[in-house]
């Protein structure tokens, strides 16, 4: 029946066998393609710009500086997949960075608790999310607000704990070396960055959690009147983006070798933006962790190339926030309505 | 035909009794419960000067307070406010040096312009306030780095009419606070008695409604979020009041968060449509309190940003009345 | 999945079910029986207590009295799951599937079995869900790809994965299930009506159909049984075969009132008409309609759901947009039509959702009374609370608003009241022309009814051309200076009461 079901009326393509195995794979990509084609172009632009931009050191350099920005990027693609937002990324970052130093050999001495400093500062992070999560479904706060205030939580217990003395060190030089090593010919950190993402496309297609995910971003409400565990889902979902914000905590003070409370600084900038470009849409629903790795890619080769073409680094946020802006006009353009109402 | 089924949920009533009740003398209460507490720990506190200290900090806060106030009051946010009161006093700052006693009323209309256009992009292409403000923020945040050249901006000539807003005051309050003051009262005249006010209330207690009652829903939102960009400004000239000087490194997100809980504590509702700028007075007050007060009970200083964290959420968790089966994203 | 079919057992049987909501009896002592193999037509008018019978059937609400036996055993729905696991599926007027997810996850979502079969410790087994999926769309006879995303399927697609969807919830239940259509033509195109037509007819291999369709020949053609419901109760209960449709018709009506001609005004051909349209068009609402309405004249509009009538009220309000045709106000065409423009230019509107798009509820009464023509409460931008408290005050008197409190927010009274308020909010403007009242008595007591329409009438006398979407037929020809009859987006008849009479059968005729 599909193919005598060609509802013109309805302007959509029907099912049944594609005209073209090309054109659809391309109508089902389009999004992927273009990010794709995008960093291409960039990179044939800062290339022509300063030659140095496509040496094999500054590609290793890309890859090391979106190793961070991708870890975050899978949580918050999470969190906007169900069409929430999380604010408290860099909050909650500072907090498992500051509780992981203070927890592993570091210049300030102290017992050196090895596993077990992962294992709190991640599980800090976690239960950041967790009350971030509850508080948005169980006392119905806009998810924007609570992790807004959970971002300065995340921040006042990473100040609080570092106290009035000296920023603390790594004395470990296997650990603070270990971000720009390299394995299978890419730093560390975007190797974890890789495999975190993966893991979140793995979760997205093959779990119900992820299924779920998708159906609550779509349409809330018959999510309910299906019998799925909306409000778990939605609390797991700030879970899972807590726990790998204390993930990316981690590999900053890592990078660094140090920390101090704004070590997070700028990374929702990054993060966020990239997200978005990457195709998740803010309304919930439509997203892939391709898009978001895509994006995140995308982002890192601008601002590095921007920097091999001697722009100020002050630039920077403006150029996220823009990309950030333009994404979300795109998006939105469509959908313009007369009684549409937007908050 | 179907009856009407007017049901007002049980329990309903005495929260939205509560919630009345906090929105109308709450702030009061909190400012001076957290008053006296700083009095009774702190004696030192009023013979010192600590009302002038409370004041002349809660300036730049309840400014920014009140346009997030106008602009939550219509159901949105504004999340580059701050970052606009620090672009305005850098500009401020460097204008004063060279084009002198006008560079006030040109940069208030610098600052109102480009809450106009975070005003304009919501409303005309109908994103999300939170996102869209937010892309702004970077591009405020950018722009003040870059014209500042990344570091601190000193006011040289001109600079004594507008510190003598700080430095002249009645009774211990400076001037600077007397401003915040003021544009409370205006802001309050404003929504109270005049039909642009009343209709951003309407949009904020119901769009679709106010859509429907001819009301120029997007005109008024482009308003709303200008009044927050004049009224950053504003705070950006107390600031330059003050400290005779602007930076453009920390003080933009300084202000944000200090400014949203203001608002909060001052009883005005997250979800739009509740709003008494007066009462924002207080809330602002209560938050130049915080760190005094976080001192007088014992609480480090480096906890400051903590406590604001939790200020914003146990306020709004408290106050936020909402049916159990909204969808809240 | 081929249901185990015991003759003889119906599928459902109803016994005096009852429902009340408030005073009003929605569903009045209603009895019947389907038997499995059987497609049963169910028909009624807006308001016949239709809906409310779907609604206890699955599990949406709780009957005051009367009992539900699916495959001869006694159930009781606590909630839409129960229904669901007891075997009855549904195809929603508006559909309900997340268009971003596979064809086969949709099905999966709906039946607990499935997809508990499909994952094992939370992880998907793909294979197992397409399978499933495949076996379940096959014995509906689609051959509609598993692994396609509901948002690249045109509207006749996605109703057949909500069809797959119903009868894959009734696959955990033993015996025959029930599958109710609930309109599921309305909003299709002709062929399409036909695609979906011969799909139906093979779900009675699964048990039963409940068939609701506001096109009387869509019934005729695919049910076996009608049975025709009228304010709240079972009227008839009749075999296809020995039914016309005339006789339907009579049956959904049931009294046959006709209209008197005497008292209507007749229109002054050489005046100008306070609001004239002219092949107006919005595609997918309503196509070519032409009419226009004299200053103080009332034209009704009627007709059944996906008439495409809520939409050309609320074009004409500005509030959607027209894609051909002009309209034009006392004579001189519009352009560039919005709401804030159509209030100025004197068109008032009254929306059926009273609490969304009529009031603010967290206003007092007099500051929505004043909020779209504030008259003397408001000077240029600045208001005066003085003049504003004596204007709604006026209007509280003249309209016996009740509680007689001005100042409490207007969301806290009742229906009737509230709606009492949204009549004076556009009745406060001198200047109005055109008056468009989308189901202004919905909802209300008999009382504030009366009231609604006394003030209606008395816009209409001093000068505003009104439109009126009337609940019934009768309110329609009682009100009428003319009635427009639409079906499907176009406008089937026009009557013009001052020279015909035509009765509520007429008009059904043309609607469905």
């Amino acid at each position: 029946m599909a193919s005598t079901a060609n509802a013109k009326s309805m302007n959509r393509a029907a099912t049944g066998q594609p005209t073209s195995v090309v054109a659809s794979f391309i109508k089902r990509n389009v999004e992927v393609i273009s990010i794709s084609a995008s960093i291409f172009v960039l990179a044939i632009i800062f290339s022509i710009l300063n030659p140095r931009f496509a040496s094999v050191e500054n590609l290793e350099n890309i890859l090391n500086q979106a190793g961070l920005p991708l870890i975050i990027a899978v949580g918050a693609t999470f969190v906007i997949l169900i069409g929430s937002i999380d604010l408290s990324v860099e909050g909650v970052m500072s907090a498992a960075g500051m509780t992981f130093v203070l927890m592993t050999a570091n210049s300030r001495g102290g017992t050196d608790y090895g596993f077990w400093a992962y294992v709190v500062a991640i599980g800090l992070a976690a239960a950041l999310g967790f009350f971030s999560g509850v508080l948005f479904t169980k006392v119905k706060v806009p998810s924007f607000i609570v992790t807004l205030g959970m971002w300065y939580v995340g921040l006042g217990v990473a100040t609080v704990l570092f106290g009035t003395d000296t920023m603390p060190f790594l004395t470990n030089d296997d650990l603070s070396t270990w971000a720009s090593q390299q394995n299978l010919g890419m730093p560390n950190n975007f190797l974890l960055g890789l495999i975190v993402a993966i893991l979140g496309a793995l979760f997205l297609r093959f779990t119900s959690f992820g299924r779920v995910t998708l159906a609550v971003g779509n349409n809330e409400e018959i999510a309910r009147g299906n019998g799925l565990k909306v409000n778990r889902n939605k609390v797991t979902v700030f879970v899972i983006a807590g726990a790998i914000s204390g993930i990316a905590g981690i590999v900053a003070t890592i990078q660094l070798g140090a920390v101090n409370p704004t070590i997070a600084a700028g990374n929702l900038f990054i993060a966020l933006p990239a997200v978005v470009i990457g195709g998740t849409s803010l309304a919930g629903g439509k997203g892939s962790m391709l898009g978001t790795v895509l994006g995140v890619i995308l982002l890192t080769t601008l601002t590095n190339g921007l920097t091999l073409a001697d722009v100020s680094p002050n630039f920077k946020t403006a150029v996220s926030g823009g990309i950030l802006i333009l994404a979300i006009v795109i998006t939105a353009w469509s959908q313009r309505d007369r009684l549409r109402i937007s908050k | 035909m179907t009856a009407e089924i007017n049901v007002v949920p049980a329990g309903g009533n005495l929260k939205v009794k509560l919630a009345k009740a906090w929105q109308s003398v709450g702030p009061l209460v909190v400012f001076l419960t957290m008053f006296a507490l700083v009095a009774i720990l702190t004696p030192t506190f009023l013979g010192n000067g600590g009302v002038t200290i409370v004041a002349s900090s809660a300036a730049s806060v309840l400014l920014v307070a009140l346009g997030q106030s106008l602009v939550l009051n219509i159901g949105s946010i504004d999340l580059s406010n701050a970052s606009i009161t620090i672009l305005g006093a850098i500009l401020l700052a460097m204008t004063l040096n060279s084009v002198g006693a006008i560079a006030p009323l040109f940069i208030l209309i610098v600052v109102s312009i480009f809450g106009a256009i975070n005003g304009l992009i919501i409303a005309f292409t109908q994103v999300p306030s939170f996102a869209l403000t937010l892309g702004t923020f970077g591009i405020f945040q950018s722009a003040a780095l870059v014209v500042s050249g990344a570091t601190t901006v000193y006011v040289k000539e001109n600079g004594d009419a507008i510190k003598a807003l700080y430095q002249s005051g009645i009774g211990g309050i400076p001037m600077t606070f007397a401003l915040g003051v003021i544009a409370a009262l205006v802001a309050w005249w404003f929504l109270r008695f005049t039909r642009p006010g009343l209709a951003m209330t309407a949009i904020g207690k119901n769009e679709s409604g106010a859509i429907f009652s001819g009301i120029k829903t997007r005109w008024l939102k482009v308003l709303a979020f200008t009044m927050s960009g004049f009224l950053s400004g504003l705070a950006g000239l107390t600031i330059i009041a003050q400290a005779g000087s602007a930076s453009p490194m920390g003080l933009g997100s300084d202000l944000l968060l200090p400014g949203i809980a203001a608002a909060i504590v001052g009883g005005t509702s997250i979800s739009g449509g509740v709003t008494n700028p007066l009462n924002v007075v207080f809330g602002a007050l209560s938050v130049a309190l915080v760190p005094i007060a976080s001192a007088a009970v014992g609480v480090p200083s480096q906890a400051q940003s903590l406590v604001y964290g939790l200020v914003i959420i146990v306020t709004v968790a408290l106050t936020l009345s909402r049916s159990s089966n909204s969808i809240v994203k | 999945m081929t249901p185990s079919t015991k003759s003889g057992v119906p599928v459902i049987a109803l016994t005096n079910i009852e429902k009340s909501f408030g005073s009003n009896k929605a569903v009045k002592g209603i009895s019947f029986s389907i038997n499995p193999g059987e497609v049963v037509g169910l028909i009624g008018e807006n308001g016949a207590g239709k809906s409310t019978l779907l609604k206890i059937l699955t599990g949406m609400y709780q009957p005051d009295a009367g009992s539900i036996e699916v495959n001869g055993k006694v159930v009781k729905f606590k909630n839409p799951r129960d229904s669901i696991s007891a075997g009855i599926g549904v195809v929603h007027q508006e559909q309900s599937l997340f268009t971003n997810l596979t064809v086969a996850e949709n099905i999966a979502m709906n039946s607990g079995k499935g997809s508990s079969a499909s994952t094992k410790f939370g992880i998907y087994r793909w294979s197992q869900i397409y399978q499933a999926a495949k076996v379940t769309l096959e014995a509906i006879g689609s051959k509609l790809d598993p692994k396609a995303v509901v948002n690249q399927l045109g509207f006749v697609d996605r109703q057949m994965v909500e069809i797959a969807r119903a009868v894959s919830a009734d696959a955990g239940a033993d015996g025959s299930s029930l599958v109710i259509l609930d309109e599921p033509t309305s909003v299709l195109e002709k062929h399409e009506t036909e695609v979906l037509e011969k799909e139906i007819r093979k779900l009675k291999n699964f048990g039963a159909v409940i068939f609701v369709s506001h096109r009387l020949d869509e019934i005729m053609r695919n049910c076996e049984r009608i049975l025709v419901m009228r304010d709240g109760e079972l009227v008839a209960d009749r075999k296809t075969s020995e039914v016309t449709e005339k006789q339907l018709f009579k049956l959904m009506i049931g009294h046959d009132s006709r209209a008197e001609a005497s008292s209507r005004k007749s229109i002054d051909s050489k005046e100008t008409a306070a609001i004239e349209v002219n092949s107006l068009s919005r595609k997918g609402k309503f196509s070519n309609v032409s009419f226009s309405v004299h200053s103080g004249r009332l034209t009704a509009i009627v007709g059944a759901t996906g008439s495409g009538r809520e939409e050309l009220a609320r074009a004409l309000f500005g509030a959607e947009k027209i894609d051909s045709g002009s309209v034009l106000l006392d004579g001189k065409q519009i352009n560039n039509w919005r709401i804030p423009k159509a209030v100025k230019s004197g068109i008032g509107y009254v929306p059926s959702e009273r609490k969304i798009e009529g009031i603010i509820g967290g206003f007092t009464a007099s500051e929505n009374l004043t909020l779209t023509h504030p008259g003397k409460s408001a000077l240029g931008p600045f208001l005066i609370p003085r003049a504003r408290k004596k204007i709604a005050q006026d209007w509280f008197n003249a309209l016996d608003v009740r509680p007689n409190d001005i100042s409490q927010e207007l969301g806290r009274f009742s229906g009737g009241n509230q709606q009492k308020v949204v009549m004076a909010k556009w009745l406060n403007s001198p200047e109005l022309r055109v008056l468009i009242l989308d189901h202004p008595l919905r909802g209300l007591d008999p009382g504030a009814a009366e009231t609604v329409n006394a003030e209606i009438k008395r816009a209409c006398k001093e000068g505003a051309a009104v439109i009126l979407l009337a609940d019934t037929l009768e309110e329609a020809l009682e009100m009428g200076d003319q009635v427009l009859v639409m079906r499907d987006g176009e406008v089937t008849s026009s009557y013009d009461l001052a020279k015909q009479n035509p009765s509520t059968l007429d008009l059904l005729e043309r609607m469905v």
